[in-house]
């Protein structure tokens, strides 16, 4: 069995992963945005291989955030499950136009949903969206938590669910055919449409995108399209990354930097767009 | 439901680490041990283990869903689950 990436090339994907991972969790938009255009445009693997080997790091983050969430009790499970119905299913369309796209369609697509992304996340509103009074019901689908600005429990309830469920399918297309986590899409639909406190949002979709993910990683996977030594490297660095972005972010304002990468987003958008 | 976050936390837990510790070594074989750019079986065996222990790990979280909910009788989101556990077994066939 050959394999062609050299120890340098392996190191340089994990500090890659590690990057991408820290930006990612301290701009709450995951990793993929900068690893996928990194691992295709800068170490020269084929858009699909990339998209593939991110879509491992989103599992990867995705069942470390949720386990570290899950203390907190932030992971709204009910309305997760309903949503993850959808996010599947958008998962699966999209597994099944893998490989059917042609790069320049592939290109195209990475490129507007990047210029989208850097959108978001320059007019992103951060809702709080919370009912002070503890005992409020808060519905089937809606939840309580521990907030620490107001210093106690509080509620939220969910509304406009199907715009939810609309957003989580186009999410599962988007995130197979192109190797990101979906959560930039659906954190501030979550938190602006629907009545979901932000990190509710945010906690809620990391749960869901490892689901979401796992669906377009068995086709990648089974595909051969996954170069098993630069995946294990960019997942090993990830986790490392994230839980130094979180760290970061625990202790910084992001808000320079989300305007420097929205920038890097946008000039990533223009490079796929005229590639 | 706290010792349902609760089981998920351990079971995400113990599915990363396992992942994590098996891609680390599986790295660290194939570049001590390979020879004129050949990977040893030992290490292709560790780095595809531990892909698929993380593949495994939501799948699993989704097939303890399943099960929490059944045995809490919450049969909407038993059957919920259940679409979602159909739906990753579809795509896992249309895979192969």
């Amino acid at each position: 069995m050959r394999i062609i990436a050299s120890p340098a090339v392996v190191l340089i994907v994990m500090a890659a992963g590690a990057g991408a991972g820290s930006l990612g969790a301290l701009l709450g938009i995951g990793g993929g945005v900068f690893l996928v255009p990194f691992l295709n445009l800068v170490i020269g693997l084929p858009f699909l291989s990339a998209a593939g080997i991110s879509l491992m790091t989103v599992i990867a983050t995705s069942s470390a955030v949720s386990a570290y969430s899950s203390g907190r009790q932030l992971i709204n499970l009910r309305l997760g499950m309903v949503l993850e119905v959808a996010t599947v299913l958008g998962a699966f369309v999209g597994s099944l136009a893998v490989g059917v796209l042609s790069d320049r369609q592939l290109h195209l697509l990475f490129a507007a949903v990047m210029a989208g992304i850097a959108l978001i996340m320059m007019t992103r509103l951060d809702r709080r969206n919370v009912i002070l009074d503890p005992t409020v019901d808060p519905g089937t689908l809606g939840g309580r938590f521990y907030e620490q600005e107001s210093g106690g429990e509080v509620s939220y309830r969910v509304r406009r669910l199907p715009l939810g469920l609309g957003v989580s399918f186009a999410a599962g297309v988007l995130s197979i055919l192109l190797g990101i986590g979906g959560g930039t899409l659906k954190v501030p639909a979550l938190n602006a449409w629907c009545g979901v406190p932000m990190r509710a949002a945010a906690a809620t979709s990391a749960f869901m995108i490892g689901v979401t993910a796992l669906a377009g990683a068995i086709k990648y996977y089974v595909r051969g399209d996954i170069r098993p030594e630069l995946a294990a490297a960019a997942v090993l660095g990830v986790l490392a990354g994230s839980r130094a972005g979180f760290w970061i972010g625990a202790r910084a304002r992001a808000k320079g930097l989300k305007a420097l990468m929205a920038a890097v987003l946008g000039g990533v958008a223009v490079i796929y767009f005229f590639k | 439901m706290k010792a349902t976050y609760e089981l998920f936390g351990r079971l995400l837990t113990a599915g990363v680490t396992l992942s994590a510790a098996c891609l680390a070594v599986g790295l660290a074989v194939a570049f001590a041990g390979r020879t004129r750019d050949v990977t040893p079986p030992a290490a292709r065996l560790l780095l595809d283990a531990g892909l698929i222990v993380l593949m495994a790990t939501p799948l699993l979280r989704v097939l303890v869903s399943l099960s929490e909910e059944v045995r809490n009788r919450n049969w909407f989101f038993a059957g919920i689950t259940f679409i979602v556990v159909v739906v990753l077994a579809a795509t896992l066939w249309t895979a192969l």
